[in-house]
Protein backbone atom coordinates (compact mmCIF):
# COMPACT_ATOMS: atom_id res chain seq x y z
CA UNK A 1 0.00 0.00 0.00
CA UNK A 2 1.37 3.48 -0.81
CA UNK A 3 0.79 6.77 0.98
CA UNK A 4 -0.47 9.94 -0.75
CA UNK A 5 3.07 11.12 -1.46
CA UNK A 6 4.22 7.78 -2.60
CA UNK A 7 5.68 6.94 0.82
CA UNK A 8 5.47 3.32 1.65
CA UNK A 9 3.07 2.74 4.47
CA UNK A 10 3.55 -0.28 6.61
CA UNK A 11 0.87 -2.77 5.89
CA UNK A 12 -1.58 -2.94 8.75
CA UNK A 13 -1.91 -6.28 10.40
CA UNK A 14 -4.90 -7.99 8.99
CA UNK A 15 -7.82 -6.98 11.13
CA UNK A 16 -9.13 -9.84 13.18
CA UNK A 17 -12.52 -10.96 12.02
CA UNK A 18 -14.91 -9.09 14.27
CA UNK A 19 -16.86 -11.33 16.57
CA UNK A 20 -20.58 -10.99 16.05
CA UNK A 21 -22.38 -9.10 18.80
CA UNK A 22 -25.60 -11.10 18.49
CA UNK A 23 -26.50 -14.60 17.41
CA UNK A 24 -28.93 -15.17 14.56
CA UNK A 25 -31.64 -15.87 17.11
CA UNK A 26 -31.02 -12.53 18.84
CA UNK A 27 -28.97 -13.57 21.87
CA UNK A 28 -26.56 -10.82 22.99
CA UNK A 29 -23.20 -12.57 22.75
CA UNK A 30 -21.30 -9.62 24.23
CA UNK A 31 -23.10 -10.17 27.54
CA UNK A 32 -22.33 -13.88 27.49
CA UNK A 33 -18.65 -13.13 26.80
CA UNK A 34 -18.64 -10.65 29.65
CA UNK A 35 -20.25 -13.17 32.03
CA UNK A 36 -17.71 -15.76 30.98
CA UNK A 37 -14.87 -13.36 31.82
CA UNK A 38 -16.04 -13.49 35.45
CA UNK A 39 -15.42 -16.22 37.98
CA UNK A 40 -18.37 -18.46 38.92
CA UNK A 41 -18.57 -16.66 42.28
CA UNK A 42 -18.78 -13.29 40.52
CA UNK A 43 -21.44 -14.67 38.15
CA UNK A 44 -23.52 -15.74 41.13
CA UNK A 45 -23.21 -12.23 42.55
CA UNK A 46 -24.34 -10.74 39.22
CA UNK A 47 -27.34 -13.06 39.17
CA UNK A 48 -28.30 -12.21 42.75
CA UNK A 49 -27.90 -8.49 42.19
CA UNK A 50 -30.00 -8.61 39.00
CA UNK A 51 -32.75 -10.60 40.66
CA UNK A 52 -32.77 -8.31 43.72
CA UNK A 53 -32.96 -5.23 41.47
CA UNK A 54 -35.95 -6.65 39.61
CA UNK A 55 -37.70 -7.54 42.86
CA UNK A 56 -37.07 -4.00 44.17
CA UNK A 57 -38.50 -2.48 40.98
CA UNK A 58 -41.56 -4.69 41.34
CA UNK A 59 -41.92 -3.43 44.90
CA UNK A 60 -41.48 -6.91 46.35
CA UNK B 1 -40.90 -15.03 58.51
CA UNK B 2 -40.09 -11.57 57.21
CA UNK B 3 -39.84 -11.04 53.47
CA UNK B 4 -36.76 -13.05 52.56
CA UNK B 5 -33.72 -11.39 51.06
CA UNK B 6 -32.64 -13.26 47.98
CA UNK B 7 -29.35 -14.90 48.92
CA UNK B 8 -28.54 -18.03 46.95
CA UNK B 9 -25.07 -18.17 48.44
CA UNK B 10 -26.51 -18.32 51.97
CA UNK B 11 -28.76 -21.24 51.00
CA UNK B 12 -25.86 -23.09 49.36
CA UNK B 13 -23.65 -22.41 52.36
CA UNK B 14 -26.26 -23.81 54.75
CA UNK B 15 -26.73 -26.96 52.67
CA UNK B 16 -22.96 -27.43 52.52
CA UNK B 17 -22.59 -26.80 56.27
CA UNK B 18 -24.89 -29.75 56.87
CA UNK B 19 -22.98 -31.94 54.38
CA UNK B 20 -26.05 -32.29 52.18
CA UNK B 21 -25.40 -34.09 48.89
CA UNK B 22 -27.00 -32.04 46.14
CA UNK B 23 -26.51 -30.80 42.59
CA UNK B 24 -27.36 -27.28 41.47
CA UNK B 25 -29.47 -27.30 38.31
CA UNK B 26 -31.73 -24.73 36.61
CA UNK B 27 -31.08 -21.03 36.17
CA UNK B 28 -28.47 -20.69 38.91
CA UNK B 29 -26.53 -23.55 37.33
CA UNK B 30 -26.75 -21.81 33.95
CA UNK B 31 -25.56 -18.52 35.42
CA UNK B 32 -22.63 -20.22 37.16
CA UNK B 33 -21.61 -21.48 33.73
CA UNK B 34 -21.82 -17.92 32.33
CA UNK B 35 -25.31 -17.84 30.84
CA UNK B 36 -27.10 -14.50 31.03
CA UNK B 37 -30.17 -15.88 32.74
CA UNK B 38 -32.10 -14.30 35.57
CA UNK B 39 -33.91 -16.50 38.01
CA UNK B 40 -35.58 -15.99 41.36
CA UNK B 41 -35.23 -19.48 42.76
CA UNK B 42 -32.51 -21.98 43.43
CA UNK B 43 -33.15 -25.44 41.96
CA UNK B 44 -31.28 -28.39 43.41
CA UNK B 45 -31.55 -32.14 42.96
CA UNK B 46 -30.82 -33.81 46.28
CA UNK B 47 -29.72 -37.33 47.10
CA UNK B 48 -32.67 -39.26 48.50
CA UNK B 49 -30.47 -41.56 50.55
CA UNK B 50 -31.99 -41.73 54.08
CA UNK B 51 -28.91 -40.26 55.80
CA UNK B 52 -28.81 -37.36 53.38
CA UNK B 53 -32.50 -36.66 53.89
CA UNK B 54 -31.88 -36.32 57.64
CA UNK B 55 -29.09 -33.81 57.00
CA UNK B 56 -31.24 -31.97 54.48
CA UNK B 57 -34.09 -31.68 56.95
CA UNK B 58 -31.75 -30.09 59.50
CA UNK B 59 -30.47 -27.64 56.89
CA UNK B 60 -34.06 -26.76 55.98
CA UNK B 61 -34.78 -26.07 59.66
CA UNK B 62 -31.88 -23.60 59.75
CA UNK B 63 -33.22 -22.01 56.57
CA UNK B 64 -36.72 -21.81 58.10
CA UNK B 65 -38.03 -23.57 54.99
CA UNK B 66 -41.78 -23.64 54.40
CA UNK B 67 -43.86 -24.62 51.39
CA UNK B 68 -44.80 -21.77 49.11
CA UNK B 69 -47.40 -23.75 47.14
CA UNK B 70 -51.11 -23.07 47.65
CA UNK B 71 -52.68 -25.66 49.91
CA UNK B 72 -49.40 -26.43 51.64
CA UNK B 73 -48.35 -22.82 52.28
CA UNK B 74 -46.39 -22.29 55.49
CA UNK B 75 -46.12 -26.03 56.20
CA UNK B 76 -42.72 -27.46 56.97
CA UNK B 77 -41.38 -30.08 54.57
CA UNK B 78 -41.29 -33.59 56.00
CA UNK B 79 -38.89 -36.44 55.45
CA UNK B 80 -41.49 -38.34 53.40
CA UNK B 81 -41.85 -35.34 51.05
CA UNK B 82 -38.11 -35.13 50.52
CA UNK B 83 -37.92 -38.87 49.82
CA UNK B 84 -40.28 -38.56 46.86
CA UNK B 85 -39.35 -38.02 43.23
CA UNK B 86 -41.48 -34.88 43.21
CA UNK B 87 -40.62 -31.21 43.46
CA UNK B 88 -40.82 -29.42 46.80
CA UNK B 89 -41.29 -25.69 46.20
CA UNK B 90 -40.12 -23.92 49.33
CA UNK B 91 -39.49 -20.44 50.64
CA UNK B 92 -36.53 -19.90 52.93
CA UNK B 93 -34.73 -17.04 54.66
CA UNK B 94 -32.45 -16.96 51.60
CA UNK B 95 -35.30 -16.92 49.09
CA UNK B 96 -37.18 -19.56 47.09
CA UNK B 97 -35.63 -23.04 47.03
CA UNK B 98 -36.91 -25.85 44.81
CA UNK B 99 -35.87 -29.30 45.96
CA UNK B 100 -36.21 -31.75 43.10
CA UNK B 101 -36.31 -35.48 43.77
CA UNK B 102 -35.75 -36.00 40.07
CA UNK B 103 -35.45 -33.66 37.12
CA UNK B 104 -36.33 -33.92 33.43
CA UNK B 105 -37.40 -37.41 32.51
CA UNK B 106 -36.73 -38.88 35.92
CA UNK B 107 -33.04 -38.11 36.46
CA UNK B 108 -32.05 -38.66 40.08
CA UNK B 109 -29.05 -37.31 41.99
CA UNK B 110 -27.13 -40.56 41.47
CA UNK B 111 -27.86 -40.61 37.76
CA UNK B 112 -26.77 -37.00 37.29
CA UNK B 113 -23.64 -37.18 39.42
CA UNK B 114 -21.27 -38.31 36.60
CA UNK B 115 -22.33 -35.25 34.60
CA UNK B 116 -21.48 -32.67 37.22
CA UNK B 117 -18.58 -30.33 37.85
CA UNK B 118 -17.48 -28.61 41.03
CA UNK B 119 -17.34 -24.82 41.07
CA UNK B 120 -16.32 -22.23 43.62
CA UNK B 121 -19.53 -20.34 44.32
CA UNK B 122 -17.81 -17.76 46.51
CA UNK B 123 -15.76 -17.48 49.69
CA UNK B 124 -14.29 -20.91 49.08
CA UNK B 125 -17.64 -22.67 48.92
CA UNK B 126 -17.42 -25.56 46.48
CA UNK B 127 -20.71 -26.71 45.02
CA UNK B 128 -21.54 -29.42 42.54
CA UNK B 129 -23.41 -28.21 39.45
CA UNK B 130 -24.70 -29.97 36.38
CA UNK B 131 -22.40 -29.63 33.37
CA UNK B 132 -23.64 -27.20 30.74
CA UNK B 133 -24.24 -29.88 28.05
CA UNK B 134 -26.21 -31.97 30.55
CA UNK B 135 -28.23 -28.95 31.69
CA UNK B 136 -29.18 -28.23 28.07
CA UNK B 137 -30.05 -31.84 27.32
CA UNK B 138 -32.24 -32.24 30.40
CA UNK B 139 -33.97 -28.90 29.89
CA UNK B 140 -34.81 -30.02 26.35
CA UNK B 141 -36.55 -33.11 27.67
CA UNK B 142 -39.36 -31.17 29.31
CA UNK B 143 -39.00 -27.72 27.77
CA UNK B 144 -41.89 -25.32 28.28
CA UNK B 145 -42.23 -22.09 26.28
CA UNK B 146 -40.33 -20.26 29.02
CA UNK B 147 -37.55 -22.84 28.88
CA UNK B 148 -37.14 -22.38 25.14
CA UNK B 149 -35.81 -18.86 25.66
CA UNK B 150 -33.41 -20.06 28.33
CA UNK B 151 -32.32 -22.87 26.00
CA UNK B 152 -31.34 -20.37 23.30
CA UNK B 153 -29.07 -18.59 25.77
CA UNK B 154 -27.66 -21.82 27.20
CA UNK B 155 -26.80 -23.16 23.74
CA UNK B 156 -25.07 -19.90 22.81
CA UNK B 157 -23.17 -19.95 26.10
CA UNK B 158 -21.96 -23.47 25.35
CA UNK B 159 -20.89 -22.39 21.88
CA UNK B 160 -18.96 -19.40 23.24
CA UNK B 161 -17.39 -21.61 25.90
CA UNK B 162 -16.20 -24.08 23.30
CA UNK B 163 -14.49 -21.25 21.38
CA UNK B 164 -12.32 -20.32 24.37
Amino acid sequence: MAGKKGKAVAARPKARAAKPTHSKDGVDLTLIRWMMSLTPAERLQVLQNNARSILRLRGE
Amino acid sequence: MNRPRLDFLAILRTLAAHDVDFIVVGGVCGALHGATITTFDLDVVHSREPENLGRLLKALDDLEARYRTPGKASRKPKLSHLASEGHQLLKTIGGPLDLLGTVGEGHSYEKLLPETVEVNAGKGLKVRVLSLPALIRIKQETATEKDKLALLILRRTLKEKSRK
